[in-house]
């Protein structure tokens, strides 16, 4: 009954909050820009205006529009619930209510996942505007593929409660929202810096971008469902707020909380190490963008022995991006045990170029060892089936996926984003601050 | 009913509290008199376990008091705090009964002896000073714990209100309630309390009625009467 109480109190409290109506004011603009632009690029290449019809013929909605429309989401949550999330903790602190609230036996964790479970459903609210473009496209006559939309939406969901993990520790452990603000927002570009170290120097660096915010909403764009991804980020969510729980326990001196504090950290850090063995992913993409054709798959999986694959190409070699995400992030899902290790001098390559080796991609499978230059799908799949003596499979009758060119200008998007939205959200607010 | 072993709290270099011991008993109003600065919200908060305590336990029984045993125990009201400052009065008091399990069959009651009814609809934030008194007040009262700490409960209030908050205080111990008030007006506190804790630098010098600090101020060699504020001066 107690826990009914808080629940009613957060979303008082969050309605009460002026960056929660910011937060809801911005989202239609922002879903609408990126919609109304994401649509006309694909009406564009599907040959509206006298285009070259038939240049997007392969056009997936995935890439084309759920990307860029729900990348909104992203700005969102990265610039504007933050500061939703560290009002609704932060506030209890600066008004004294923690002080009044702390008494109560209820654990601390429970009354954090109170303020997360709120959050989360702000969130969900604050993302209409994206159900709204995903109306808009129906009614254009464009195709929608439930899965893909699905898998996007969930990146973004898991993207924001991070997000507001993050800033629920932050406010938790600093005694002013502007100081948590900024911690906040460390975090982030903290994040970025990881990854644009990664870029440059690749090894463990890249490893550990793969499950930053940007890097997963990324997989999840592309349709890709990794598990491994998806239970860290629950990981990192929940010893979030644990931390926040230990932090909001304002009677329990600081050498304990740090104690705890350490614990849970640790707990989260072996767990998140554990994660890293986890390989299950499902491509939720109609394309099978993350996938190698069925019947390659079923071939190479009838392939036991490990894969070792030693590729002499820099991080910021446009080839090994190639091979990486075009190549090497297809065999995995289906051979988890392949091991790739990447050589190089130099983090760009371009001094690397006259060297004899450079550019080398050598496999060994079973003692046999075979190399290449090329990057692509196709002919890491032909050295693997020369490497195992087995015959490429046929060439399959399985439907290819041709795409949903769609030549329709974003009729009425504009309206519904820049005018009906923004009317809707000022008109609640009014009646919310007139209801108290 | 409950009885301060040995507070000790320290602020980096500056010791707020030191071997401080008092007790309570049961259906009394308990006065925390002291200075500004004597560390009377120190005590109230360590007592509330909103503040970690350096040094010391809460006793009853003879056994440390637990977290569980202290939430269903005390209730302590912090002075200077404007909680949910968006919400209206009337949501607060619904709030704090709904979350605490508090005393619904005593809220007309409670609104009206702290005159709070013209104030149910105002946000908490918009309050002025004295009237967000009140408005604690009144959630402080509903609590269903049987020793309320209130931290200053006459502050912000004009003389005809602290005299009819204290009577309304004073009525609610009568019912068995028990209440530790922490007052820097020594005045109010003469008016209001059974018993009383004088505080000083952070240290207790005192504790009990009025006659049994004037015997403890007299055994000093000062001759303070019944005049509490003489004795308060004498002992500390």
């Amino acid at each position: 009954m107690s826990f009914l109480w808080l629940l009613r109190k957060e979303t008082r409290e969050l309605i009460a909050s002026r960056a929660w109506w910011v937060l809801l004011l911005a989202m239609g603009p922002l879903v609408g820009v990126t919609f109304i632009s994401a649509v006309f690029t694909y009406a564009e290449a599907s040959g509206l205006n006298g285009t070259t019809a038939g240049v997007g013929e392969a056009f997936s909605p995935l890439i084309g529009i759920w990307a860029p429309t729900f990348s909104a989401c992203e700005v969102a949550a990265v610039f504007l619930l933050p500061f939703v999330a560290i009002r609704l903790v932060s506030g209890d602190r600066q008004s004294g209510a923690l002080k009044i609230e702390a008494q109560h036996a209820m654990p601390s964790f429970a009354r954090i996942g109170a303020k997360a479970i709120v959050l989360a459903l702000a969130w969900i609210v604050a993302s209409a505007p994206t159900a709204a473009a995903i109306a808009l496209w129906k009614g254009y006559g464009g195709s929608i593929y439930p899965p893909e939309v699905a898998t996007v939406a969930l990146g973004h969901f898991l993207n924001a409660g991070l997000t507001i993990a993050i800033a629920a520790v932050a406010a938790a452990v600093s005694e002013h929202p502007s100081t948590a603000a900024i911690l906040t927002l460390s975090v982030t570009v903290g994040t970025w810096i990881l990854n644009f170290i990664a870029a440059v120097q690749g090894g463990v660096w890249e490893r550990a971008a793969a499950y930053t915010p940007p890097a997963m909403v990324a997989a999840f764009q592309h349709g890709l469902i990794r598990l491994d991804v998806v239970l860290v980020a629950a990981i990192l969510i929940a010893a979030c707020l644990a931390l926040s729980a230990v932090w909001l326990r304002i009677g329990v001196a600081s050498r304990r909380r740090l104690r705890e504090s350490a614990l849970c950290g640790a707990v989260a850090a072996a767990a998140i190490f554990a994660c890293a063995f986890v390989t299950p992913s499902w491509d939720a993409s109609e394309s099978r963008a993350n996938s190698l054709p069925e019947a390659d798959e079923a071939a190479l999986a009838r392939i036991t022995g490990p894969l070792r694959i030693e590729a002499h190409l820099a991080p910021e070699d446009p080839r090994r991006v190639d091979l990486d995400h075009k190549a090497i992030a297809k065999l995995r899902r289906v051979m988890p045990r392949v091991e790739v290790r990447y050589v190089s001098a130099t983090s760009i390559g371009l001094f690397e170029q006259t060297s004899a080796h450079y550019g080398e991609i050598w496999y060994e499978l079973g003692g046999r060892r075979e190399m290449s230059r090329a990057t692509t799908a196709e002919s890491l799949l032909e050295t693997i089936y020369d490497l195992a003596g087995i015959r490429a499979p046929a060439e399959s009758d399985e439907p290819v996926f041709r795409g949903h060119p769609l030549a329709v200008p974003p009729r009425g998007a504009a309206a519904v984003f820049y005018g009906v939205w923004p009317a809707v959200v000022a008109a609640s607010a009014l009646f919310a601050r007139r209801r108290g | 009913m409950l009885q301060v072993q040995n507070f000790s709290k320290r602020y980096g270099r500056i010791a707020a509290l030191t071997d401080v011991s008092c007790s309570v008993r049961e259906g009394e109003v308990l006065g925390l008199i002291g200075p500004n600065g004597s560390g009377k919200t120190t005590l109230f908060e360590c007592m509330g376990g909103v503040l970690p305590l350096d040094g010391g336990a809460l006793v009853r029984g003879g056994r440390p008091v637990t977290a569980r045993d202290r939430a269903a125990m005390l209730f302590y009201l912090p002075d200077q705090i404007a909680p949910w400052p968006a919400q209206t009065v009337r949501w607060a008091i619904d709030f704090a009964i709904g979350f605490f399990d508090g005393r619904a069959d005593l809220r007309r009651r409670v609104v009206e002896e702290l005159d709070v009814a013209p104030l149910l609809d105002a946000t908490i934030g918009s309050l002025s000073k004295g009237q967000r008194k009140r408005a604690l007040l009144a959630i402080g009262l509903l609590m269903p714990h049987p020793l309320l700490l209130a931290d200053e409960p006459f502050d912000g209030l004009d003389l005809r209100q602290s005299r009819e908050v204290a009577r309304t205080l004073r009525s609610y111990a009568s019912a068995g309630r028990t209440m530790f008030l922490s007052i820097h007006q020594i005045r109010d506190a003469g008016r209001v309390c059974d018993r009383f804790v004088l505080l000083s630098g952070g240290r207790a010098r005192g504790e009990g009625t009025i006659r049994e600090l004037a015997a403890m101020a007299a055994a000093r060699g000062t001759s303070a009467g019944d005049d509490l504020e003489e004795v308060f001066l004498a002992l500390t």
